[in-house]
């Protein structure tokens, strides 16, 4: 080892704030580091957009009081993996669309929207809306963001231990949710029991895997 | 349209030379089955091709059809002027015949989209 120190060496220059080693070691194993900080701002609008409309499906499932506490569970978690990635995105030079129809749109994961038209007064029609159709929305959203956090471990694995410790904690979240509604969609829809092996949470929203500090304990 | 007694058509998979795909330079033959997408027949047959939503909203998975003909039932987000330029889904696009498509066309339909200021081309490309 030379007598410099480690920090000394590679592309950036010492006092150089122009550059970031975060992102430079990221280039050197291999993964470009913007396209990655991209497809971040993807992810983290599916959970953004899912958060909020998930809020509405929660709101149309009337009187089942037990899906509606499991899906604040999920909504909460959703809120959560998109407050542990802001910051990595500002950390690669990143930075949240000015503009949220802009975020909504490049989000990664469809529209997660309450299965039913509007009505003629601009309201949900509601008359043939099934507990089992909100369900299958809020599994299928469940199903891309497992997709997509696989396909972001897939990225970084072996080259940005940061974003894939990010990553792989939202997975677990995202797999327990998936679990959560198989076991509801099979038993509503099919009158099947197929458990989903686990559930307890603590407060809604508890996030286990993925909440670094609490965001805000009064939210 | 009349699907074959096995309801099964061939599809060409071309991958780039310059796609960083492993398969990248290979052509594959398919064998994929009405009901199935070409994004599962590739991975069911050991052929990794990109995506991620898998339910037709992210592009990810965009292709160009060189020939043939395929349908997108379950598109989330699929437009007529995709339809128009030849692009595919393969997350989502079922052949109904003898199909060829060239993969790895993201960067191209993004681009597309963006020109027409539709999504996700229209958020993620400043003109």
């Amino acid at each position: 080892m030379s007598d410099g120190k480690e920090h000394d060496s590679g592309s950036v220059e010492p006092g150089d704030t122009s550059k970031r080693v975060g992102m430079e070691v990221i280039r050197e194993r291999g993964v470009d580091p913007e396209e990655l900080r991209e497809k971040l701002v993807d992810a983290i609008g599916a959970e953004f957009t899912t958060y909020y409309y998930y809020t509405n499906l929660r709101m149309h499932l009337a009187g089942e009081e037990d899906y509606k506490e499991i899906t604040e569970d999920a909504r909460l978690e959703d809120r959560a993996h998109f407050e542990l990635v802001v910051p990595r995105v500002y950390e690669l030079e990143g930075s949240l669309p000015n503009d949220i129809r802009e975020f909504a749109d490049r989000a990664s994961c469809p529209d997660a929207e309450v299965p039913t038209p509007m009505d003629d007064d601009g309201g949900f029609d509601t008359e043939d809306l099934e507990v089992e159709d909100i369900l299958e929305v809020l599994l299928e959203a469940e199903r891309c963001a497992i997709r997509t956090w696989s396909e972001i471990c897939d990225m970084t694995r072996g080259a940005d231990p940061r974003t894939y410790d990010m990553a792989q904690r939202i997975l677990n979240e995202e797999i327990d949710h998936e679990a959560w509604f198989i076991e509801l969609l099979s038993k509503e829809r099919d009158d099947e029991i197929n458990p989903a092996g686990h559930f307890a949470r603590g407060e809604p929203g508890d996030a286990p895997y993925s909440t670094n500090n609490r965001f805000n304990d009064s939210a | 349209m009349t699907g074959r007694a096995d309801d099964t058509w061939t599809v060409t998979v071309v991958v780039p030379e310059e796609s960083s795909l492993d398969a990248a330079g290979e052509t594959v033959e398919l064998e994929v089955a009405e009901h199935e997408t070409i994004l599962a027949a590739a991975r069911s047959a050991g052929v990794w091709l990109p995506a991620d939503c898998q339910q037709g909203w992210c592009i990810t998975c965009a292709a160009r059809l060189v020939e043939g003909d395929v349908v997108h039932p379950d598109a989330r987000r699929y437009y007529d002027g995709d339809r128009e330029a030849d692009f595919v889904l393969t997350c989502t696009a079922k052949p109904r015949a003898d199909t060829t498509v060239v993969v790895d066309r993201y960067d191209d339909l993004l681009e597309h989209r963006a020109e027409r200021g539709k999504p996700p081309g229209s958020a993620k490309i400043r003109g």
